[in-house]
C-alpha cells in the first residue's frame, strides 16, 4: 500500500508517457492475440455446413450447439479425459520433484560432479534417437501398452530442470551457509529452506508439464495403439483433426465413403475449445504465484 | 513438513491408479462373437463400441471389427511404428506403406484359402486374371483392393472422375452449348462472366480457378493426358497407336504447352483467379460454396460432396450453381476417356490378415460372411423400414428424414457399420433389382436433383453425369491403371527419386508458367529444370513395369 | 564455496548429492542415451526385417547423398534463416511483453492481459494458419488496410513473394508464443529484492531507469541461459507452419529440414535418411551451444555447463 502511494505520487511526466504507450501496447497485444480466440469460439458455435463459406469473425452466424455434440459424443471421450487428469496429475507431481531435486543437485556450487552432470542433461536436449529405436525400447522395458508410457519417460527434461536451476542458484548463499552450520543435511536443505523459496519457479515448471502431459497424443498413439482403455482425451480429439493433416495420397478415390469423411472445420474449432477450457482454468490458480518479490522481499540476508 | 504431506498425495494417486490399473484387466469377451482388430491408414472415423447394426451383424456371422485409424501420421510412418512395435492387428490396410508389410512377412498369404473353396464370396470377388495382377513376387497373394469392383451391371450414376467441370447456369445462360475444345470452354466462360460480373448475392464471378496445393495439385497438373484421349493412368500416358504400348510423358507433350499457354494466356487476361497458386484446400472449397467460381478442373470426390451440402444448404443449387462435368479435348473431334467405366482396379493395397491373428480360417471366414447379400445390405443400406424402405416391385428407397438421418456423422457412428475398407462390392444387387451402395441407385440419385440440374439433363439428353462425358466404352487395358506402380514408388530406385523431384519443379514451376508475363521463356526454364532432375529414369522404370503387365 | 577436487573424502562428504546423481545419470541413460544406439541407422541401409543388425551398412552413403543434394543445402539455409528470424523475435517480444506486463500497476488488468497472451498457445498450428491466410488474402483485413490508407493501389497476394514468407513465419512464432515465453520471465523477476526497487524510487528513479539497472539485470541470467538454450534450437525452426502456409511458389524458401526429410526420409520409409539429417542437426546445435557456452564463460555471464 504504502509502496503504491510513493510511486503515484512521484510519477514524472515521463512516467506518465511510459504508462500511456505502455497501455496502447498491451492493448494492441490483447486486440491481436485475443481475436485469433475468439474466431475460434465463435466458428465453433457455428453451423458447419454454412462455416464452409468462410467469413465468421467474431460472433456466429447460424448457432449450433451441434459441433459440440459431435466432440463430445466421441467414441471413448470419457476413458481419454480420465486418463488425461491422471496423467496430468502423476506426471507432474513426478516431473516437479524430479527435476526439482535435481536442479537441486547441479546448482549446489560445492558439488564436485556439478559441470559434468549439467552437460551430461543438457546433451539430452539436442540428441535424440528417433521414433524407431525408442519405441523398441519401450516395447522391450514393457511400456507400451500401459499407463506408464505416458509419465516415466518423459519425467526428468533438461529444460525444466535448467530454468529451476538459474532460480536456485539466483538465491542467496548466505541461506545454505547458516542451515549448514546448523547441521541441516542436504535433503533437509533442498524441502525446508530451498524449495519453499521457489513456488514461482515450481509454479511455472508445473505449468509447463501440467500443459505439456494434457496436449501431448502422439505418445497415446504411438505407444497405445490398439490399446484403448489408456487412450486420452488429445488422442480421441486428434482423430478428428487428423483428417485435414493428411500427408500425402494420391490422385485416385480411394473410396467415396472415405473422402467424404473429412472434419468440418468448426468441429476442429470445438475440440481445441475443449481441450483450451481445462488448462484456462488451471491458470489463474497458479499465477498467483508469479507476483513481484513475493518471496525474497521477506528473506534478509 | 510439506514433503510428508506430498508423500502422502503422491501415495494416494499411486492406489488409484492401481485399482484402475487391475480394473481394466477385468474386461471380459462376450459370448461367441470374435472381437478382431483392425489398422487402416487413412484417416476415416471410428464407429461405437455399441454400434447398432455391428451388434446385428455380429450376430448374424459372430464376428465384429474394431477399426483403428490413421491419425496425425503418414500411412509410411503408421505401418513403421506399428512394425517397430511388433504389435499387429488382426487385419490391416496398409496403404502406401504395404509393401512395408509385406518384406516384414507379417501377412498371411490367401492362396490356400481362395483355393479350397471354403469362402466362395471371396473368390468371386475377382476373375483368375485380376486374383494374377496381387501376387507379390514370391509368387503368393496377400491383399485385395475394395474398391471400385462392381457386381453385375455399373449402375454409376456420377463421374467419380476428373473433368473440367461448369455451373450449370452457364450453360443455360449460353443455351445448353456442345462444348468439346478448351477454347470453347473458356470463351463461355468469359462471355458469361463479362455479363455477369457478379453472382445474384453480389459475389465478384471468378471464371475459373485451380488448386495447387500439396497433392491436390493434379488439379492444375494433369489435364495434358486426359486432353489427348487418353484413360486416367495417373502419372503417365501408355501409347498403344505403335501396337506395343509405350510410356510417353504427358508433362512434355505438345498438348502440355498448348494447355499452359492457354492457361497463361487466360490469366493475363484476368479471367483465372489470382490467388489459385497459393489458396490451401479449405480456401478453395470456400470459395466454390460461394457460388461465384463457374468452372475447375478437379476429381468428382475432391469437392462435390462438401459442396454439393453447402449449395442445398444455401439454396445455390437452384440458382444453377451445380457443377457439369465436360470431356474436353485438345482438339476438336477427338475420343476421351475422362470417365472410366470398367473396374480401376488398384492393386498396391488393399486388406490383409497379418500373421498375429490367432485364427485364420475364421478371419476369412470373416470377410467372407461380409460379402453375403444380406450382409452386405446391412452395411450400406443399414437395417431394412428403419433405415430403408422397400416398394412393391423390391426397390430400395429412402424418404428424405432417411437421407439426412443417414448424413449425421453421430447417427453414423452409433447406428450404421459398413466397414468400409472390408471386401465390399459396387454395381448391381444379387436381386438384380437394387444398387449394391445406396449412392448408386439411380432412383435416389434423381430424387435428390435440383431443378436447374434436372432442366440440363433434359437438354443433353442425360441420365446421369457420365453422359455428359461422353467416354469411350471400352475394356481397361491389363496395365491400368498405371499409378498403381507409380504410387509405390520409394526413393530406393533412381526412377523413384525422379518421380518425386519432378513433383517438386512442377509444384514449383506450373503456377510460374501461368503466372508468367513471358510464356516462351518461361516454359523453356521450366522445361530446362524438369529435365535437370532425370524424369527418363522414371519413365524407364514405369516402362519395364508396363512391359511385365502387358505381358502377364 | 567454490567446488572442491574430486576424492573419496568429498565423494563421501556429499553422499547425498553423489546417490542422486547415480540415480538420475542411470535414468538419463536408460531413456536418452540408450535410444542414440538407433544412430548406427544412419550407416545403414535401414530395413525394419533386418533390424539394427542384420541390415546393410552403407557408411557414409545417406550423408553423400544429403551433401550432395543441392535442395537439402538450401533448405539447410532456409531453416537457418527462420531459425534464427524467430529466435530473434520471439526472444525480443517475450521478454519485452514480460517488462511492460510487469508495470502494469491495475491488478485485475494485469491478470487479464496475462491469462489471454497465453491462450493462443493453445491454438493448433491449423487454425492459426487458417486464420493468418484469411488475414492475408486478397480480400482479407491486411489488403484492405493497407488500401485504405493508401499505401497499396490493390491487392496483393502476400503468399506468392518470396520476400514475404520468412517474415510471415516470424509473426506467426511470435503471435502465438508470446505469451507463454514471457512466463519465465515473469517468474524470474518474481526473484527481484522489492527493496531494490524502493531504494530506486527514493533516489527518484524513473520507469526507465528501473527497467533498466534493476529489472533486467535481475533477469538477466534467465535470459542467457534461455538465449544459449535456444541457440541449439535454431535448426529446429519446425515443419508445420511452414507446411501449411507454403505452397509451389515460395517453395525454394520455405522448405525446411524437416520436411525434406519428411519428404526423402519418412514418406519413403527410409529411416536412415532421416537419421542422418537428425545426427546432422545434433552436431549442428551442439557446436552452437558449446561456442555460446564458451562465449558466456569468457564473457562472465551464467552458463548452462
Amino acid at each position: 500500500m504504502k509502496r503504491k502511494k510513493v510511486w503515484k505520487t512521484k510519477s514524472s511526466v515521463a512516467d506518465k508517457i511510459f504508462v500511456v504507450c505502455n497501455t496502447i501496447f498491451l492493448t494492441a497485444f490483447v486486440v491481436v492475440t485475443l481475436y485469433p480466440v475468439i474466431n475460434t469460439v465463435a466458428l465453433s458455435f457455428n453451423d458447419g455446413i454454412d462455416a464452409v463459406r468462410g467469413g465468421i469473425h467474431i460472433l456466429p452466424r447460424i448457432f449450433t450447439l451441434q459441433n459440440y455434440r459431435t466432440v463430445l459424443h466421441q467414441q471413448n471421450i470419457i476413458t481419454g479425459a480420465y486418463i488425461s487428469v491422471l496423467r496430468t496429475v502423476i506426471g507432474t507431481i513426478l516431473a516437479l520433484a524430479t527435476n526439482a531435486l535435481l536442479a537441486y543437485v547441479v546448482s549446489r556450487k560445492r558439488f564436485i560432479f556439478r559441470s559434468q552432470l549439467s552437460l551430461f542433461w543438457v546433451i539430452t536436449m539436442y540428441v535424440n534417437g528417433g521414433m524407431i529405436p525408442t519405441l523398441i525400447l519401450y516395447r522391450n522395458m514393457g511400456l507400451t501398452n500401459s499407463f506408464w508410457v505416458y509419465v516415466i519417460p518423459g519425467m526428468i527434461g533438461a529444460f525444466n530442470m535448467l530454468v529451476m536451476r538459474t532460480y536456485m542458484e539466483g538465491l542467496p548463499e548466505g541461506l545454505e551457509e547458516s542451515a549448514q552450520i546448523d547441521g541441516a543435511g542436504d535433503f533437509r536443505i533442498f524441502a525446508s529452506i530451498i524449495s519453499p523459496l521457489c513456488k514461482p519457479v515450481y509454479a511455472t515448471v508445473a505449468l509447463f508439464v501440467a500443459v505439456g502431459q494434457w496436449n501431448s497424443w502422439f505418445d497415446a498413439m504411438l505407444y497405445n495403439r490398439m490399446a484403448s482403455e489408456y487412450t486420452t482425451l488429445q488422442y480421441e480429439l486428434m482423430k478428428l483433426l487428423s483428417s485435414v493433416m493428411q500427408q500425402g495420397g494420391s490422385a485416385n478415390p480411394g473410396s467415396s465413403t472415405a473422402v467424404a469423411a473429412v472434419t468440418p472445420v468448426t468441429v476442429r474449432a470445438a475440440a481445441t475449445v475443449v481441450t483450451m477450457l481445462p488448462i484456462i482454468c488451471l491458470y489463474p490458480f497458479l499465477q498467483r504465484y508469479f507476483v513481484t518479490g513475493m518471496t525474497i522481499g521477506s528473506v534478509k540476508e | 513438513m510439506k514433503n510428508s504431506k506430498l508423500q502422502r498425495v503422491l501415495a494416494f494417486v499411486l492406489l488409484a491408479v492401481m485399482v484402475f490399473a487391475l480394473a481394466g484387466c477385468n474386461k471380459g469377451k462376450s459370448g461367441d462373437i470374435k472381437e478382431y482388430t483392425m489398422f487402416i491408414a487413412m484417416p476415416g472415423s471410428e464407429i461405437n463400441d455399441d454400434n447398432e447394426v455391428a451388434q446385428i451383424i455380429a450376430e448374424k456371422i459372430g464376428g465384429r471389427v474394431k477399426e483403428t485409424w490413421l491419425t496425425g501420421q503418414s500411412a509410411a510412418e503408421a505401418v513403421g511404428s506399428i512394425i517397430a512395435s511388433n504389435d499387429y492387428p488382426d487385419f490391416i490396410d496398409g496403404g502406401d506403406g504395404m509393401m512395408a508389410l509385406y518384406n516384414e512377412g507379417v501377412l498371411v498369404p490367401w492362396d490356400e484359402y481362395l483355393e479350397s473353396g471354403k469362402y466362395p464370396n471371396l473368390k468371386e470377388m475377382y476373375s483368375d486374371k485380376e486374383w494374377e495382377s496381387f501376387r507379390q513376387a514370391d509368387g503368393h497373394i496377400y491383399w485385395a483392393n475394395v474398391f471400385q469392383n462392381n457386381y453385375g451391371e455399373n449402375r454409376a450414376t456420377t463421374h467419380n472422375d476428373e473433368a473440367f467441370w461448369i455451373q450449370v447456369k452457364v450453360l443455360e445462360w449460353a443455351g445448353y452449348p456442345e462444348i468439346h475444345t478448351l477454347d470453347q470452354y473458356f470463351d463461355v466462360l468469359t462471355r458469361y462472366a463479362a455479363e455477369h460480373p457478379t453472382t445474384e448475392s453480389g459475389v465478384a464471378t471468378i471464371p475459373y480457378t485451380m488448386l495447387c496445393e500439396d497433392w491436390r495439385y493434379f488439379c492444375i497438373e494433369n489435364a495434358p493426358e486426359f486432353l489427348d484421349g487418353y484413360p486416367n493412368d495417373g502419372s503417365v500416358i501408355v501409347d498403344k497407336s505403335s501396337g506395343t504400348p509405350t510410356i510417353v510423358d504427358y508433362n512434355t507433350t505438345p498438348t502440355a504447352k498448348k494447355y499452359f499457354a492457354k492457361l497463361n494466356e487466360q490469366y493475363q487476361a484476368g479471367n483465372i483467379d489470382i490467388e489459385f497458386a497459393t489458396q490451401t484446400y479449405d480456401q478453395y472449397i470456400a470459395k466454390l460454396s460461394t457460388g461465384a467460381v463457374l468452372g475447375m478442373c478437379d476429381q468428382w470426390w475432391n469437392f462435390a460432396y462438401t459442396i454439393n451440402d453447402v449449395f442445398k444448404q444455401q439454396g445455390l443449387d437452384k440458382q444453377g450453381c451445380n457443377y457439369i462435368p465436360l470431356g474436353l479435348t485438345i482438339e476438336e473431334g477427338m475420343e476421351n476417356r475422362w470417365h472410366t467405366y470398367g473396374d480401376t482396379l488398384n492393386n498396391s493395397s488393399g486388406v490383409a490378415v497379418t500373421t498375429d491373428c490367432d485364427d485364420p480360417d475364421a478371419a476369412f471366414k470373416f470377410l467372407n460372411d461380409l460379402l453375403d447379400q444380406e450382409i452386405h445390405d446391412l452395411r450400406f443400406w443399414g437395417v431394412k423400414d428403419v433405415d430403408y424402405l422397400v416398394d412393391e416391385n423390391g426397390l430400395y428407397y429412402r424418404t428424405e428424414e432417411m437421407r439426412t438421418k443417414a448424413a449425421d456423422p453421430a447417427y453414423q457412428a452409433s447406428h450404421l457399420c459398413n466397414y468400409s475398407y472390408m471386401p465390399q462390392w459396387l454395381g448391381t444387387s444379387r436381386d438384380g433389382i437394387n444398387a449394391m451402395q445406396p449412392t448408386e441407385q439411380a432412383s435416389e440419385f434423381l430424387n435428390g436433383l435440383a431443378e436447374p440440374l434436372v432442366k440440363c439433363f433434359q437438354a443433353y439428353g442425360a441420365d446421369s453425369y457420365p453422359d455428359f462425358i461422353g467416354s469411350v466404352v471400352e475394356e481397361n487395358a491389363p496395365w491400368f491403371p498405371m499409378y498403381s506402380f507409380s504410387n509405390a514408388m520409394t526413393t530406393e530406385t533412381p526412377g523413384g527419386v525422379a518421380w518425386t523431384k519432378m513433383g517438386e519443379v512442377k509444384h514449383e514451376w506450373l503456377p510460374k508458367v501461368v503466372m508468367s508475363k513471358n510464356f516462351e521463356e518461361t516454359w523453356e526454364q521450366y522445361m530446362s529444370a524438369y529435365n535437370a532432375v532425370n524424369p527418363q529414369d522414371f519413365l524407364n522404370e514405369m516402362q519395364q513395369e508396363l512391359d511385365r503387365r502387358a505381358a502377364s | 564455496m567454490k567446488a572442491k577436487r574430486i576424492s573419496w573424502k568429498e565423494i563421501k562428504r556429499q553422499k547425498f548429492l553423489v546417490i542422486c546423481t547415480v540415480c538420475f545419470v542411470i535414468y538419463g541413460i536408460i531413456f536418452y542415451y540408450i535410444p542414440l544406439g538407433g544412430w548406427i541407422m544412419a550407416f545403414q541401409n535401414y530395413k525394419s526385417r533386418d533390424g539394427f543388425f542384420g541390415s546393410e551398412f552403407v557408411g557414409l552413403a545417406k550423408f553423400k547423398f544429403l551433401f550432395s543434394d543441392s535442395t537439402f543445402l538450401r533448405v539447410i539455409r532456409n531453416t537457418l534463416a527462420m531459425g534464427v528470424l524467430n529466435l530473434v523475435s520471439t526472444f525480443f517480444m517475450a521478454i519485452l511483453f514480460a517488462i511492460l506486463l510487469n508495470e502494469v500497476r491495475l491488478a485485475i488488468g494485469k491478470k487479464f492481459v496475462q491469462t489471454v497472451s497465453y491462450l493462443p498457445h493453445f491454438l493448433s498450428w491449423i487454425i492459426v494458419t487458417g486464420i493468418l491466410h484469411d488475414a492475408l488474402s486478397s480480400s482479407g483485413i491486411v489488403n484492405e488496410l493497407l488500401i485504405k490508407c493508401g499505401i497499396l493501389s490493390g491487392p496483393i497476394n502476400f503468399f506468392a513473394h518470396k520476400g514475404y514468407f520468412w517474415p510471415i513465419v516470424a509473426f506467426a512464432n511470435v503471435w502465438k508464443e508470446t505469451g507463454w515465453n514471457a512466463i519465465v520471465y515473469l517468474a524470474a523477476i518474481t526473484s527481484i529484492d522489492p527493496s531494490l526497487y524502493e531504494a530506486a524510487t527514493i533516489d527518484g528513479a524513473g520507469r526507465w531507469a528501473k527497467i533498466k539497472n534493476i529489472t533486467l539485470p535481475g533477469i538477466k541470467p534467465t535470459i542467457m541461459i534461455l538465449l544459449i538454450m535456444n541457440i541449439g534450437n535454431v535448426l529446429n525452426a519446425g515443419f508445420e507452419v511452414q507446411y501449411l502456409l507454403g505452397n509451389g511458389l515460395v517453395k525454394s524458401v520455405a522448405d525446411t529440414i524437416d520436411i525434406y526429410t519428411l519428404t526423402w526420409g519418412v514418406g519413403q520409409n527410409d529411416y536412415s535418411l532421416g537419421t542422418a539429417a537428425g545426427i546432422f542437426k545434433s552436431v549442428v546445435a551442439i557446436i552452437l551451444i558449446v561456442a555460446a557456452n564458451q562465449f558466456a564463460k569468457k564473457s562472465g555471464e551464467s552458463r548452462l555447463f
